[in-house]
């Protein structure tokens, strides 16, 4: 695994040794307001990025894109065998390149914002610094390509940390006009007569997380029908289509040809369908609408443990 | 399954990002074809929308004078979401609540259009929650709600539905007609069902008034008359009347602007902590703080009221005609485009402390904002080192346009010696947050429809109002033209204000 950072990573940043990385953030501040002459701006966070370096760009442009929005700092750590690694140093923002685990902890505790919120956004890495950087955040987002095994050691940590999955935030304009739907008195009365749910998807693990979702807000028993498909689509969306059905009623939700929307039916009736936005789904908007939230989100947790329970067909 | 949830609530709401959804709901916009609703209710709608706050059965219907058809309407409001919204070309959300949209039109005070309405209610199977937004000139309000109340539709025709009335300032033009326009409202309303808009109560400063002096802990204890020697509000124009002569020559800036937004920012600063924050309990503490107020013409040594009006001048380099010169306006009108008073609050907390408020149009720059300006430390111990007087401590709420929060403290400028300087400590939320914050119209419509009044004024808050200024325009009114003093379009105020300030001891801030 490579430990280098590419420079593009931080455009513009300084190259200085690990001890000198406080030090030189102060100077480039006071360097920045200097040249700028404007009032030095309200940070309000920190995020933490871990992850391979491929994965690192996507977050760091990300959040550049943030930054340039609200006042965050970001510290992005790619993890290697090194105590003590150079690092690349800007204004509001740090990468370390190839620092041993055990001393993520040490880096993040050192370089995080006093007083103010700490978000960890998990792209990958060794599971145990998770553990130790998952005592350092208020927030832990999951965002590794395989989850299984980061999702079963987060259930461990539930009760300390704050988790949720960004899978999870992709999912919300999915839940939400689900959630709509319910609202409609014929769907209400139906509530209990739903038991099979059919997904394309996709992104299989947040199927998953949906379907946990559904079958522990509906409080279903395991004998209903849950069938997962994995399909090919063009990334806007986790989910390509959804169908709730009961003896009574049928619900679809589905991403039409125009992939800019999403579409909702039930019983095929016209009167009762409804458009929605897909929503942002780029990582700047997912890690923004994280960033504001502190508490424990306890249908993720529910979803969570269903979602690990569930096995695909 | 046994404890399969049933259909008394929605099991999927538990957790769900989204804030709350209102019921089912009919919006009817009276006044439909109107500025008000082309610059903002239709482009609010919209943005709702898009952000899946309306409900999945909502429809509007609008109301108005104007010939028109659905279709004409619809395409006056992919019209208004172009102009006034920035949407080229219509989309899925657009297309969705076009879909929702019908017309009516008559006179306001045909009974017959309202046994129209009632029977577009009952056909098209509108959710019975209807929300009537009064987005009309003033003067037909009582008569609207009147109309409504005979034709059954101030009702809801079954145990779950709902009825609200949003009714667009000014509210009354003084205590008199406020009163009676409450007593029309309330023979057919209940006060809960009354949602009288203030749209500065829906800027996000305004409401974080709230979150900053009841969620910390440090600035509540210093909130009085210990510590605060005065209060400054300012709401300064740049622009003059536009196209509102007609209007404002009858308004003028105390009942434009005192009346409602600055006496409820006043509100906000001056009242005492309530139990709850819940609607009742804040807006009854408002309402003593309002209350407090001792009456504006009764401090007979003290001028506690200036008015002025701006004369031809420069503004942002501009050259501007003088408001008797504005297209509209009478050339000897002696209607005021600037106001400052004095409020002095009879209260624990604020005894001896004058609030300042300020208002006008073509000053030198558009600013809203809230200064707290604390008392000095007892003794000057830098004296002998540092002579320069000592800045008070300054808390600034910055209203618009760049909302956000600074205090303004001493410290020890660099270098051997002491010496003193004001620093400044800005929190702005563009920068801190950065996401875009909602426009006022979005999240008044949005609680109006799910009935939380927080943010509107009750009809004793109202009138409470009413009550400090309609004193004053009637000394107004009894004095001729030659008594208004005049200041230059582009001048931050005139004469007498400063003179107003300067017996006080004080001046005003510099903006």
């Amino acid at each position: 695994m490579s430990t280098q950072l590419p420079h593009q990573l931080l455009p513009g940043a300084k190259e200085v040794p690990f001890a000198e990385i406080e030090g030189t953030l102060s100077r480039l501040v006071q360097d920045g307001r200097r040249r700028s002459r404007a009032p030095a701006r309200s940070l309000t966070a920190t995020v933490v990025v871990v992850g391979e370096p491929a994965r690192l760009v996507s977050a760091a442009d990300a959040l550049a894109q943030l930054g340039e929005a609200g006042g965050v700092r970001t510290i992005l750590i790619s993890q290697g065998d090194q105590p003590s690694p150079t690092a690349l140093v800007t204004e509001h923002s740090i990468a370390i390149a190839g620092l041993a685990p055990r001393y993520i902890d040490n880096a993040v505790a050192s370089l995080r914002l006093s007083s103010l919120p700490a978000l960890v956004w998990w792209r990958g890495g060794s599971i145990e610094a998770l553990d130790d950087v998952a005592g350092l955040a208020d927030r832990l987002v999951l965002d590794t390509e395989s989850p299984d095994e980061t999702w079963a050691r987060a259930q461990t940590f539930l009760e300390e940390t704050a988790v949720t999955d960004l899978r999870w935030a992709r999912l919300t304009r999915w839940r939400a006009l689900l959630a709509h739907l319910f609202d409609l008195p014929r769907v209400r009365e139906a509530v209990a007569s739903f038991n099979r749910l059919s997904i394309d998807a996709a992104d299989v693990p947040a199927a998953r997380l949906f379907a946990g979702w559904l079958q522990t807000s509906l409080r279903w028993p395991s004998s209903n029908q849950i069938s997962i498909r994995r399909v090919s689509a063009d990334g806007k969306s986790p989910l390509e289509r959804v169908q709730l059905e009961g003896d009574r009623l049928t619900i679809t939700l589905h991403v039409p040809s125009t992939r800019t929307c999403l579409h909702a039916s039930v019983g095929g009736e016209d009167g009762m369908a409804r458009v929605v936005p897909l929503g942002d789904g780029a990582l700047t908007a997912l890690i923004g609408e994280e960033l504001g939230i502190r508490t424990r989100d306890l249908a993720f947790e529910r979803a969570l443990g269903a979602a690990r329970e569930l096995s695909v067909s | 399954m046994s404890d399969a949830p049933g259909s008394g609530s929605n099991p999927l709401l538990d957790g769900l990002r989204i804030e709350p959804t209102p019921d089912p709901t009919t919006l009817v916009i009276f006044g439909a074809s109107g500025d008000l609703t082309r610059r903002k209710l239709l482009p609010a709608l919209y943005q709702l929308s898009r952000g899946q706050r309306l409900p999945a059965r909502f429809s509007v219907i609008g109301v108005a004078r104007s010939e028109m058809n659905d279709d004409e309407f619809r395409r006056q409001f992919h019209d208004s979401l172009k102009e006034f919204a920035g949407v080229e070309k219509a989309d899925e959300v657009s297309g969705t609540l076009v879909r929702g949209l019908s017309y009516l039109f008559g006179e306001m005070d045909d009974p017959a259009l309202y046994a129209r309405l009632a029977r577009t209610l009952q056909e098209s199977h509108a959710p019975d929650g209807v929300l009537f937004y009064l987005a009309i000139p003033p003067t037909v309000y009582g008569k609207v709600v009147e109309q409504l109340g005979a034709a059954g539709l101030t009702r809801p025709s079954t145990p779950t539905g709902w009825r609200r009335v949003i009714v667009e300032k000014p509210f009354g033009t003084d205590l008199d007609s406020a009163r009676a326009l409450n007593a029309v409202l309330h023979q057919h309303l209940e006060e809960s069902q009354i949602f009288r808009i203030d749209h500065y109560l829906g800027k996000e400063t305004v409401q974080n008034l709230l979150v900053f002096r009841f969620a910390n802990g440090m600035f509540e204890p210093v909130w009085n008359r210990r510590y605060i020697d005065h209060v400054q509000i300012t709401a300064a124009e740049t622009v003059g009347v536009e196209r509102r002569a007609a209007y404002y020559e009858q308004a003028g800036a105390l009942r434009d602007m005192v009346q409602n937004h600055l006496m409820q920012l006043l509100s906000l600063i001056a009242m005492e902590p309530p139990i709850t924050f819940s609607a009742e309990n804040v807006r009854d503490r408002k309402l003593d703080a309002l209350l407090s107020i001792q009456p504006l013409l009764e401090d007979g040594a003290k001028t506690n009221v200036i008015r002025a009006q701006y004369s031809p001048g420069w503004v942002n380099g501009s050259e501007v005609p003088g408001y008797r010169e504005e297209q509209g306006v009478s050339a000897t009108s002696v209607t005021e485009t600037y106001v400052a008073l004095r409020a002095q609050l009879d209260s624990w907390r604020w005894a001896g402390v004058p609030f300042y408020i300020r208002t006008g149009k073509r000053l030198a720059k558009r600013t809203t904002e809230i200064a707290i300006q604390f008392r000095r430390p007892p003794l000057h111990i830098f004296k002998r080192v540092s002579p320069t007087p000592i800045a008070s401590n300054l808390l600034v709420v910055n209203v618009q346009p760049d909302e956000g929060i600074s205090v303004r403290f001493e410290a020890k400028l660099p270098g051997s010696r002491m010496q003193l300087a004001p620093v400044m400590m800005n929190f702005r939320y563009g920068s801190a947050f950065g996401s875009a914050v909602p426009e006022a119209y979005e999240t008044l419509l949005l609680d109006a429809m799910l009935g939380d009044p927080t943010l509107f004024a009750r009809h004793d808050f109202v009138e409470a109002s009413w009550a400090l200024i309609t004193p004053v325009h009637e000394a107004w009114r009894t004095s001729g033209p030659a008594a208004i003093p005049m200041y230059e379009a582009g001048e931050w105020s005139p004469r007498e204000a400063d003179a107003m300030m300067a017996a006080d001891g004080r001046r005003w801030r510099t903006l």
